[in-house]
């Protein structure tokens, strides 16, 4: 039998020594000539991440589905002569129970989730175009070719694939506007800015399989008429621009995309374009001036990019993760996909579950499903079995959501109904030794360093927003700070020119809502019910919350 | 076609900007940022008023983030009145509930980042802004409300010597480096434009200072007004071929009317 050992080479792994441990099997596995005969060939591939970076370098041999975590350059030599014997004990993953774990799908990690986005990830070298194609890659771009850019819509449509990057704008009706305009040129445009902290799944999706999202834009481009599009990547994204800048080059080499896409005729250059640095850049209209070449700095949308926007012509942007799901949306139907999730959710949301939980990472999973099993199950609930209080959902301009609504099915509407949002999908877990006016602190300091400063209630509310808070954090709250703080917020989301002023009193408001016995004790009690305000408790204690690589500034101490 | 504003009925064409329209109808709608020769600034806020469509239009916002793409019922948002284009029939009230409380805490957000401006005071008297006793007002003479307009004039002018730097709470409108600006001609017209008087220029004899750099003024032969700096008209006798003016306009259209009454005979 031949095999496989996909060693998992994502930005997580690679830090870990991922590719020494490649480097180091192949040496193993050189040195066991013998063995052949015996159990057949085995290569070895590196693959994009698998989600579980924390437990990395991860490896998986198939087809006997034995996954490897922590795995060492030293365990080369054992894991080449377990091949076709029997399994490395000490590299299994244990479960709950103590139990050790053969196949991934039996890991309590991995077994509540279900991969579409994330379908291939882990399972080819990215840097293959045949590994993409050999397990069905391009075909979904095949079938579009045959179809009207009406037909291609109307399946999107049907599937109610909503926009992953935060606003959960349908993606059918943005194709639809866009088409219905007879100007051209047009563009299509892949967001991978990326710039929640914490968040990785575009990364990853980048990196680990760059041609679903490449076949994601094309079949987008057919749909609206568009010959040019450009995929913006996060500036420290290393890898994923290397990864994509090659799919493309093979792509092109392939016939597939380029001068005349898998030789009908139609043509669609795709570039990848380096993101300007700036949180507030992944806005759509401020990223399309980046792009321009302009000041990363947000218009307002009373004229919208379907009609006018990248230079000033009809524009698709979606966010990578969107543009994931439309190769299975068209290969498999709308009407199937749009069979998974909730009435006004379709499909699977991926996640990056951090914080406080046991078991951290990319978890993908249908939406609908309760956060009381994203933190629980798949997370396997709160480290030294503290009590959980709080969930942040949504990134910097999410909100934070109580123990009392864990069982709240997460999707679009459920989640903004109560103040918090989807965003890109991030989940930081906080358990009772976080402080909530700590947290919305942060924030509110993340998003006033990252707005882009041009209009005045942004700027200047959140300039007074974050005196407030850090007033109440370091013993100077007074009463009426609340009130004060819900007067800013009322405007913010009035009056902001952009989506980031627009949510940025989430934070905030959700947890003067949640949790305003809290702000109570440290305004009125001078008391830090966490124990984090280092002013109102006489010490500071280190967190090991998520770091922001763009605020820089301070990590969130929860 | 016809917007109500406060209950007047006015008319205007499909796609103009509603501050140009209530001004012509004679109504007051505050703003900053806004001028006529630099249109689409859209940043202070102050003009902003409620706005009711959807009566049959398609219900554009400006928030993709609201989700509110279902709703086809008729539905009141904030709109900024200086780069919103009248695009259906519209229902548009300047001085609502929620207008004046966004624009009495926008002021009182103002005041505290720009307290020395004289603009900025009077707008919170009008409006009848709040105290805003809890806001913490920045240091110094601030009177800049980083409307951007100036950086706009600048450019506009061909010169850019001026841009706003940095971003977020830390935006400023500064030359490069802080450093004066080497192109800068010194016209002024970024002090011109400015709404809150934020741009020092210093005159003094023959020498203007703006930008930290000082110029040499030059002045009206007849009258001795001044008629700009000598690199300002260095640099549009280099770019346009222009002469360097002798006179300052006032002079120059009474020399001309004394020629033709000369010519004349009056
Ligand atoms: C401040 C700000 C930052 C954003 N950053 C991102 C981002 O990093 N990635 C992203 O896909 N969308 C981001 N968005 C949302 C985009 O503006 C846009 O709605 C989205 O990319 C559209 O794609 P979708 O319809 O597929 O979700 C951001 C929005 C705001 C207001
Ligand atoms: S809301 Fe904030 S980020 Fe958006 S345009 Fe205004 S200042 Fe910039
Ligand atoms: S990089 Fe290997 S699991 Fe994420
Ligand atoms: S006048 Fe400044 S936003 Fe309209």
């Amino acid at each position: 039998m031949n095999r496989s050992i996909l060693v998992c080479c994502g930005t997580g792994c690679i830090a870990n020594g991922s590719l020494a441990v490649a480097d180091a099997l192949r040496v193993a596995l050189a040195g066991t000539d013998v063995a052949v005969e015996a159990t057949g060939e085995t290569e070895v591939k590196e693959t994009g991440c698998n989600g579980f970076c924390e437990n990395g370098p991860i490896l998986r041999v198939m087809p006997d589905d034995i996954s490897y975590y922590k795995v060492k350059p030293e365990d080369a030599a054992d894991i080449a002569a377990s091949i076709g014997a029997e399994p490395l004990e000490r590299l299994l993953y244990r479960d709950d129970n103590d139990k050790p774990v053969l196949r991934q799908a039996d890991n309590p990690f991995y077994a509540p989730q279900h991969k579409i986005v994330l379908r291939n990830i882990g399972q080819i070298d990215p840097q293959s175009i045949a590994d993409y194609t050999d397990c069905g890659g391009y075909r979904a771009l095949e079938r579009a070719l045959q179809m009207t850019p009406e037909a291609i819509i109307s399946e999107v449509e049907a599937s109610g694939l909503r926009g992953r990057g935060g606003a959960g704008y349908p993606t059918g009706s943005k194709w639809r506007a866009a088409m219905q305009y007879g100007e051209y040129p047009k563009y299509v445009i892949c967001n991978g800015d990326e710039g929640d902290p914490g968040a990785f799944m575009d990364r990853s999706t980048l990196e680990g399989d760059p041609h679903c999202v490449l076949e994601g834009m094309a079949i987008c481009a057919l749909a609206i008429g568009a010959q040019e599009g450009f995929l913006y990547i996060r500036d420290e994204y290393e890898l994923a621009l290397k990864h994509v800048t090659k799919a493309i080059r093979d792509a092109e080499e392939a016939g597939i995309l380029g001068d005349s896409i898998m030789g009908s005729g139609k043509k669609l250059r795709l570039a990848a374009v380096r993101g300007g640095g700036a949180f507030v850049c992944g806005e759509s209209t401020a990223l399309m001036a980046s792009i321009e070449g302009r000041v990363g700095e947000p218009r307002a949308k009373y004229v919208r990019s379907a009609q006018r926007g990248l230079w000033d012509k009809p524009t698709v942007l979606n966010n990578v993760e969107t543009f994931a799901n439309i190769p299975v949306i068209i290969g498999g139907g709308g009407e199937n996909f749009a069979l998974l999730g909730t009435d006004s959710s379709k499909g699977t949301k991926v996640f990056a579950l951090v914080g406080k939980v046991k078991r951290t990472g990319l978890v993908e999973v249908p939406m609908g499903v309760t956060l009381r099993r994203l933190i629980f199950d798949i997370g396997g609930g709160i480290v030294g079995d503290r009590p959980f209080k709080a969930v942040q959902t949504g990134g910097p301009s999410g909100g934070c959501i109580p123990e009392k609504l864990l069982d709240l099915p997460v999707d679009f509407d459920t989640l903004t109904d109560y103040g918090a949002m989807m965003g890109s999908g991030g989940m930081i877990v906080m358990d009772d030794r976080s402080c909530m006016v700590e947290v919305a602190r942060y924030y509110t300091n993340f998003l006033a360093e990252e707005s882009c400063g041009k209009c005045a209630p942004c700027r200047e509310g959140l300039r007074q927003m974050l005196s407030i808070l850090t007033g109440i954090c370091e013993g100077r709250g007074l009463p009426g700070d609340l009130e004060a703080l819900e007067e800013i917020c009322a405007l913010l989301i009035d009056s902001s020119l952009c989506a980031l002023g627009k949510t940025a009193a989430n934070p905030v408001l959700t947890t003067i809502e949640h949790f305003r016995d809290e702000y109570n004790a440290h305004i009125l009690e001078k008391r830090c019910p966490g124990g984090v305000c280092r002013e109102l408790t006489g010490s500071k204690k280190d967190g090991t919350g998520v770091t922001s690589s763009k605020a820089g500034k301070g990590d969130l101490r929860v | 076609m016809i917007v109500t504003i406060d209950g007047k009925e006015v008319s205007c064409e499909r796609g103009e900007y509603l501050l140009d329209i209530a001004t012509r109808a004679g109504i007051r709608i505050a703003s900053l940022c806004h001028h006529e020769g630099l249109q689409g600034q859209g940043c202070c806020r102050l003009c902003t008023v409620e706005v009711e469509t959807g009566r049959g239009d398609t219900g554009r916002g400006e928030g993709a983030q609201s989700g509110s793409f279902s709703d086809k019922k008729p539905r009141r948002e904030i709109v900024a009145a200086c780069i919103y284009p009248v695009e259906a029939e519209c229902v548009v009230y300047t001085d609502s509930e929620r207008v004046r409380r966004n624009r009495g805490i926008l002021l009182a957000l103002l005041r505290a980042s720009a307290p020395a401006s004289e603009e900025i005071a009077e707008l919170c008297r009008e409006f009848g802004a709040p105290d805003g006793a809890r806001y913490e007002v920045q240091s110094g003479d601030g009177k800049c409300i980083l409307c951007g307009l100036c950086a706009k004039a600048c450019q506009t002018l061909g010169t850019g010597a001026i841009s706003s730097v940095g971003r977020g709470t830390a935006k400023k409108i500064s030359t490069p480096y802080d450093e004066p600006a080497t192109v800068c001609v010194g016209c002024g017209s970024c002090a011109a434009v400015c709404p809150t008087g934020a741009i020092e220029v210093a005159e003094d004899g023959d020498e203007r200072t703006i930008w930290n750099k000082t110029l040499t003024l030059t002045r009206c032969s007849r009258c001795g007004a001044v008629t700009g700096t000598a690199f300002e008209h260095y640099r549009a006798s280099v770019h346009a071929g222009t002469e360097p003016p002798d006179l300052c306009p006032d002079c120059r259209r009474k020399a001309m009317t004394d020629t033709m009454a000369k010519t004349f005979g009056v």
